[in-house]
């Protein structure tokens, strides 16, 4: 239940903020790719979710209320169904921000089994973070996640795209250290991957 | 002295002073009230009363129950809500007045029966003849009254162990 | 409707009966034919399907050749399932039954049941299902979900997330039918909550149905919180006197209180919605500063009197001159205005009465308002011409969008702002304000085919925008005005050039303006604007104000004051201390709309009855009685008695209201002849 945001107190209710008030942050090429995408749907309620995740990349990985009534205004939705769609999806991080990786740990029933408890306790004294939350250096948010569909390598973790498994407190210790100096598989990185991936050859900017 | 002076005068009043004299050795039934109270059953029913929680809450939440259960419709409840600031009832509402009209109240007992919280009970006080129309109209403040026994009165909405509470009561 | 087509149908059996029904039924609406109910929480016959909450379960099975059933393997949703040749449905099995009781106990599980202190308790379809088809005891011992509860999404709408069934029902609403998708459902899973954006203001012109069609008590009233339970309500039918729409609602009371007004059906006026003007706009019903008794001036003071002496001063001071004047507009019934028009021709021998205070007059054209606002429905191509009809009638922008969304039809708007209609416009004419009749105009010259180019320079609308648009408009297009064109410059040319583009509606705003105009009110050789400039320049001997605050209804200010200043004798005839008020010489106390019999008359001359749902406070009568009065007084004679009477009088002076008395009229309402 940790990611159900609370209610704040009724006088702190403020209204949705007016088109004019958006501190609209996308860069150029996040528009152009906006554009070039809202060409491929017949609807623009389908071109939420690409446009969501052009926003993760702009926003640094976390799609807070600005992101949204951004990514609501260009597609001219309401506010509401686009945080609803981004919400539901847990891919995208409207919870909390994340760190530059997200290590993205499997605790269902075979990784279970397997020690990924043990792991857990293990990044907890090591990075000192748990579920959902962040090293102070903002480098790691661990999450711990459902079946990642990828038993026969348990205890398994997700980085970015890549597994790694099976794990032990070695492997891991290593890949913290390989992680710490690689710009791979940040989730700005997987953002911008997943955007590439919706746009058509000619419209990719690079 | 004719027979009809005797059977018409002198029999009747022999044969019932009679009755007189043989009722004279049984035990009295008669008590002298006010001086004297009789024994009430256990399940009497009379006035009407507002309880609280320990805590001095009131256990009214102003739901009305009561008052659509009532077959003579003599309650009115008109609701509000709690804040911080003004805590009458745990949770979100409370009766901000809770009248009954006595002199509708056929004492049914609908009202205990419907609460959900075990707020309004009836008991025995049965002494509610007044002199004005207007006194029988029992606000909130007159129901909030404590009750005879009110404080050693066990209290719980499950009704099996009130039953045992009350017979344990009875046998000390 | 164009000539009859054939429908194709299906025969399917329900619960052993056989049953011919449109191809493609659903289900849940096919048994309501037979009288069989299916418990429902999610479904809404006005919204999609969407099968969210598994309550309408039933049994399908298909006949085969050779005569034998053979069932579904699984129940099947009746809310989505189209009916279909051979289908046989069953709604009242043992296994029905079963898996009903099993949905209501899985709903049950995270609903807080704490329906004593819940507004929808006594009248929640939760509990009536349960109650109907539930277990009567769960077997769910664990702790339920928690949320905070009573948060108030907006001034009106109070959201208690815990009871939420997650049926979609307000989520639908907003997105289908008010079309401000201001809700959605927010994470998933048991976690699914409806809410707006980040939980912030929820800004809807339509908010109060959500309220409505919540089938438990997750979105409720604030204002109703706490004022009532059902089984303390009254409740009458009622006219909403909010605009001149004429909404049919349910007005619920509590020992002579307004607490509350929900939408009541009419397919022919609201269908079943309500907007928030109407649904919360009777705080004046409980007002401080309702008028109880008649008070004249003495000296500086007003004091109070009687009624007698009240109609003394008024009379003395209106039959003194002929120089004198009404003036009126705020939701009177048909029958005061008959009254009082009767009282200043007969009676004061004047003429000058006028309800309508846009600047230049209506066409007294009942064509312009003929065709009924549910054909808008019907409509293949719909122009909303300089109005903004989501605040001018919220319910009129209900059946627009209504038309767009189910039928397809293409919705052109023309304003010189945004309008809540542009967000479904095929085309939007954002032209320069004061430029309406050139735009209306340019439309007339693109249809016949001539060149717009000029027309386009000065409205700063496109030719090709303004072309395409043309192409668009057809004999049965539906154009729909307001009569707040008739504040802008050249209002008269831009109707006239648009009556030629299809049926034009030009709809009046306040309640009865419609009425007044049917009845001859503005007749005068005056205008109301003319009245209180004569008032301010001292012409004027005598002026009665009939419920109308000239302060709300006139945009200059300075000329109302001057004009209630000036003027020698002044009544004001109210229900509620108005503005008018500190300049009277007589104030009369008059009744409100829910207060006394009487009809209406709405933007569509559709005529409707209000019968009286509280008592009159105080001395107050209805105006039509002193009216009435007032004339027995200057002519004795038989009084009327009752409104219906007054509407057989209306009836027999004015032909269209001819069999459209107060007693001869149906609940729905009637159109005008």
């Amino acid at each position: 239940m940790s990611e159900l945001v609370q209610l704040g107190a009724p006088h702190d209710r403020p209204r949705p903020p007016r088109a004019d008030e958006l501190n609209l942050r996308f860069s150029e090429q996040g528009i152009h790719e906006l554009e070039a995408l809202k060409t491929h749907y017949p609807d623009l309620k389908s071109c939420i979710l690409p446009g969501l995740w052009i926003a993760q990349r702009e926003y640094g990985g976390f799609l807070d209320g600005a992101a949204i009534a951004e990514v609501a205004h260009r597609l001219n939705r309401s506010y509401a169904e686009v945080e609803g769609v981004a919400t539901f999806y847990t891919m995208y991080n409207t919870a909390h921000k994340p760190g530059k990786h997200k290590l993205e740990l499997c605790t269902c029933l075979s990784c279970h089994l397997c020690g990924s408890y043990r792991l857990r306790d293990y990044i907890k004294s090591k990075l000192g973070i748990s579920h959902g939350e962040t090293t102070e250096d903002g480098l790691f948010t661990m999450e711990e996640v459902e079946c990642l569909d990828a038993c026969d390598r348990a205890p398994l973790m997700q980085v970015g795209d890549q597994y790694y498994g099976p794990l032990d407190e070695a492997k891991l210790d290593a890949l913290i250290d390989q992680l710490r100096n690689t710009e791979g598989s940040t989730v700005v990185k997987m953002a911008d991957e997943i955007v590439q991936v919706h746009l058509r050859d000619v419209e990719r900017h690079k | 002295m004719s027979l009809g002076i005797y059977k018409g005068i002198v029999k009747p009043i022999t044969s019932g002073l009679g009755i007189t004299y043989r009722r004279l050795k049984h035990k009295k039934v008669t008590v002298s009230y006010p001086e004297e109270m009789r024994e009430q059953f256990p399940r009497t029913r009379w006035r009407h009363f507002l309880t609280r929680y320990e805590s001095g809450l009131e256990r009214c939440i102003g739901c009305s129950l009561c008052a659509g259960a009532c077959p003579a419709r003599c309650i009115n409840v008109v609701a509000a809500e709690n804040t911080d600031e003004a805590r009458y009832s745990p949770g979100e509402r409370y009766a901000v007045r809770y009248e009954i009209n006595m002199i509708r109240c056929i004492f049914c007992g609908y009202c205990q029966d419907a609460c959900p919280t075990g707020a309004i009970v009836l008991r025995k006080n049965f002494e509610l003849a007044d002199y004005h129309r207007e006194d029988f109209i029992y606000t909130k403040d007159r129901l909030l009254e404590e009750y005879p026994g009110q404080s050693d009165e066990p209290y719980t909405s499950n009704r099996k162990e009130w039953a045992e509470a009350r017979a344990d009561e009875k046998r000390r | 409707m164009a000539a009859a087509t054939q429908i194709e149908t299906v025969t399917i059996t329900v619960n052993d009966l056989e049953l011919t029904v449109p191809k493609g039924e659903l289900i849940v609406e096919s048994v309501k034919r037979l009288g069989f109910e299916i418990p429902i929480f999610c479904y809404h016959p006005r919204m999609k399907p969407v099968g969210m909450c598994r309550m309408c379960i039933v049994e399908v099975g298909f006949k085969q050749p050779d005569g034998s059933v053979r069932k579904m393997p699984k129940p099947q949703a009746a809310c989505t399932l189209p009916a279909s040749e051979g289908m046989v449905v069953y709604t009242d099995t043992e296994a029905v039954h079963r898996d009903r009781k099993g949905v209501l106990e899985f709903l049950l599980v995270n609903h807080p049941l704490d329906c004593p202190i819940c507004d929808r308790g006594g009248e929640c379809p939760l509990q009536n299902n349960t109650l109907f088809y539930g277990p009567s005891t769960s077997r769910y011992v664990e702790i339920k979900r928690h949320l905070p509860k009573a948060y108030p999404l907006s001034k009106y709408v109070t959201l208690d997330l815990e009871r939420c069934i997650q049926c979609g029902r307000c989520v639908r609403f907003t997105e289908e039918i008010s079309g401000d998708s201001q809700l959605a459902f927010r994470f998933r899973g048991a976690n699914m909550q409806p809410s707006t954006f980040g939980l912030m203001e929820f800004e809807s012109k339509f908010s109060g149905n959500v309220i409505e069609i919540c089938p438990v008590g997750a979105l409720t009233s604030s204002k109703y919180r706490f004022r009532a339970r059902p089984w303390d309500l009254q409740t009458r039918p009622a006219i909403c006197t909010n605009c001149s729409n004429g909404c049919n609602v349910w007005m619920d009371y509590r020992v002579d209180k307004v607490v509350r007004i929900n939408g009541r059906t009419n397919e022919a006026i609201n269908e079943e919605w309500t907007c928030d003007r109407g649904k919360f706009g009777h705080d004046f019903y409980n007002s401080p500063d309702r008028l109880n008794v008649p008070l004249v001036r003495r000296g500086t003071a007003l004091v109070e009197t009687n009624w007698s002496e009240a109609y003394s001063d008024c009379i003395r001071a209106f039959t003194s001159s002929t120089n004198t004047a009404g003036l009126g507009g705020n939701a009177n019934s048909n029958e005061d205005l008959f009254a009082w028009k009767k009282l200043f021709n007969e009676g004061f021998k004047s003429n000058e009465l006028d309800y309508n205070w846009t600047k230049v007059a209506p066409i007294a054209d009942p064509t312009h308002a003929k065709p009924s606002i549910a054909s808008i429905e019907d409509a293949p191509s719909i122009l909303v011409f300089g109005s903004s009809l989501a605040d001018e009638l919220p319910i009129v922008f209900l059946r627009v969008r209504k038309a767009w969304f189910k039928n397809g039809a293409k919705v052109i708007v023309a304003h010189d702002q945004a309008t809540d209609a542009d967000s479904f416009a095929e085309l939007v004419l954002n032209y320069q304000p004061g430029t309406e009749a050139t735009l209306a105009q340019a439309l007339a010259d693109a249809k016949a085919g001539k060149s717009v180019e000029a027309a386009a320079k000065l409205t700063g609308v496109p030719a090709e925008k303004i072309a395409a648009a043309a192409a668009h408009l057809t004999s049965s297009t539906a154009i729909i005005t307001s009569h707040e064109l008739l504040n802008r410059p050249g209002a008269h040319d831009a109707l006239g050039a648009l009556k030629g583009l299809g049926e034009l509606r030009n709809y009046a705003l306040n309640a009865n303006d419609q009425g007044a105009a049917e009845i001859g009110i503005g007749t005068g050789t005056k205008r109301s604007a003319q009245i209180l400039a004569d008032a301010r320049d001292g012409k004027l001997d005598a002026l009665w104000l009939l419920g109308v605050d000239p302060f709300e209804v006139c945009e200059d200010h300075d000329l109302v004051q001057a004009a209630l200043e000036n003027v020698a004798f002044l009544v004001v005839q109210a229900h509620t201390k108005n503005g008018a008020f500190p300049y009277a010489s007589v104030v009369l106390p008059m009744t409100a709309p829910a207060e006394a019999d009487g009809t209406y008359t709405n933007a569509d001359r559709h005529i409707q009855r209000f019968g009286a749902v509280l008592p009159a406070k105080g001395e107050a009568k209805p105006a039509w009685k002193a009216f009435s009065e007032i004339s027995l007084r200057l002519k004795p004679g038989r009084p009327w008695f009752n409104a219906d009477e007054v509407g057989r009088a209306l009836g027999a002076e004015v032909a269209a209201f001819a069999n459209h008395s107060f007693n001869q009229l149906p609940t729905e309402g009637l159109p005008l002849v």
